[in-house]
């Protein structure tokens, strides 16, 4: 075992675990934020364990808890604020971004860093963004509107 | 020796589970602050016991599946001096510098522009934020696009060993094949090197996939140097995707060499590299569509690579 200090949306968590424990399993196995999701695990390929390691688009499931110890962590519990949608969360939701939901978080968590660091993107880029995360239900479409009617949003100031 | 059984119980969540968790057992997770300490920590190791860790995206899906097990994981993430640029004399790259910020760097132009085409198309977004340059040329996977660019563009790797003795190695001599490198068990990569060139210089590296960014069905790599009047002095052509791993062209390269990037010349070089390497058949593309695809991307890369080093 060992001891790791995590800062997981705002809170510090410090917990002894195995060097082997992935971080998906700890944010979903040891403090229950079911948010982050595991669709594929092994090959590190369907991007629902995305989250955010430092600000950064990353697969929680392709790093240890070991590995993020000392780090800031965001999951998609950590997007809404004081129990309000982020202006992305409300955009998937006014555009029909998701069907099932199993892939909405990790999209969710990679579309707002990609947004924070491309606050005009073309389709094209909304879609060069997306490759890593899989979605079997919408084809893409509404999710490549949701972000983008989001973009518009943030860039009139909107919170 | 116990069980992986009974270690999945101690370490907390096999029992629960039923079954194993998906990493083996591992004993000691190190994160040195130096080159020096994360030497000193692997030697403590019998050797392949200990495991270097840079990005972690091809080596987490190692030892997720247990292809990998090491006893000891030395996260290289603190370690400073592995990261980021130095353009002062060419260019060196640090070992832990990620594909993100290769993609970004726009001092990497000219011979070294082939470096951003690969980088700005490995994986996705979430790898590119974590990948290193390093660490794809070590691990050295079969059909990566880094090795093959680092290869193209006559990259050199710096190494350092336990007992601080420094090695420079030519990528051909680093890169031997498909998950095997020149590196031993005593050296870690501290960076990789391009050196500077007389005259002008110009890279491109393109890839054809199944999907968008997807790992190469087949990829080329040409960097060319012209001389004063714009004819090319030399040649280096790489490429990935086939079965050997990242591969030189010599062939195609030298009939590169005295033209000005005319199309006949470039499609000649194309056709002999096509013809010197041998293509695999497998599910993803026929032999005879990985020779097309070569002559096809070839072409495309070689006029950019012609182009950049006339701008």
């Amino acid at each position: 075992m060992q001891t790791v200090r995590i800062t997981v949306n705002g809170t510090l968590f410090e917990e002894a675990v195995p060097p082997r424990m992935l971080l998906v399993d700890f944010l979903r196995d040891r403090l229950a934020l079911t948010g982050t999701h595991v669709g594929c695990t092994h090959e590190g390929v369907c991007g629902a364990c995305t989250i955010h390691l430092d600000g950064e688009a990353v697969k929680s499931c392709m790093l240890l808890a070991v590995q993020a110890d000392g780090h800031a962590v965001t999951t998609v519990e950590g997007l809404s604020q004081h129990g309000e949608l982020s202006v992305l969360q409300r955009s998937f939701r006014e555009h029909h971004g998701l069907q099932c939901g199993y892939c909405t978080p990790g999209i969710l968590m990679n579309m707002s860093d990609f947004l924070a660091r491309h606050p005009n993107p073309s389709d094209e880029e909304i879609r060069h963004g997306l490759i890593g995360n899989l979605c079997r239900c919408t084809g893409y479409v509404h999710i490549v509107k949701a972000v983008r009617e989001a973009a518009k949003t943030l860039a009139t100031g909107a919170v | 020796m116990e069980s992986d059984r009974a270690r999945d119980v101690a370490d907390g969540r096999g029992a629960q589970r039923g079954g194993q968790m998906f990493p083996a057992h591992i004993d000691e997770y190190l994160r040195p602050a130096t080159i020096a300490e994360a030497l000193a920590a692997n030697a403590r190791y019998e050797e392949g016991e200990a495991m270097f860790i840079a990005g972690g995206q091809s080596l987490m899906q190692a030892i997720k599946s247990r292809m990998a097990r090491p006893r000891c994981l030395i996260d290289l993430q603190a370690i400073e001096s592995l990261k980021g640029f130095d353009f002062s004399d060419g260019v060196r790259i640090g070992a832990m510098t990620r594909y993100v910020e290769i993609a970004a760097e726009e001092r990497l132009r000219g011979a070294c522009a082939a470096l951003r085409d690969a980088a700005g198309h490995v994986g996705d977004r979430q790898v590119r934020n974590r990948g290193t340059i390093g660490g794809s040329c070590c691990w050295n996977y079969v059909a990566s696009c880094t090795p093959a660019v680092v290869l193209g563009l006559g990259g050199t790797l710096h190494l350092v060993a336990t007992d601080g003795t420094r090695r420079a190695l030519p990528a051909e001599e680093f890169l031997i094949g498909p998950l095997e490198t020149a590196r031993r068990g005593d050296e870690i990569l501290d960076a990789v090197s391009f050196a500077a060139s007389a005259g002008r210089g110009g890279s491109a590296y393109r890839k054809w996939g199944l999907v968008k960014d997807a790992l190469p069905v087949v990829g080329v790599c040409v960097r060319v140097q012209l001389d004063a009047g714009g004819r090319c002095s030399s040649a280096r052509i790489a490429l990935s995707g086939l079965a050997a791993g990242a591969q030189l062209a010599p062939a195609g390269a030298a009939l590169l060499v005295g033209s000005g990037g005319e199309a006949a010349a470039i499609a000649r070089a194309m056709d002999a590299v096509a013809a010197s390497v041998e293509t695999q058949s497998d599910k993803w593309a026929s032999s005879d569509y990985r020779q097309q695809l070569i002559r096809t991307l070839g072409a495309e890369v070689a006029a950019t690579a012609f182009a950049r080093a006339a701008a």
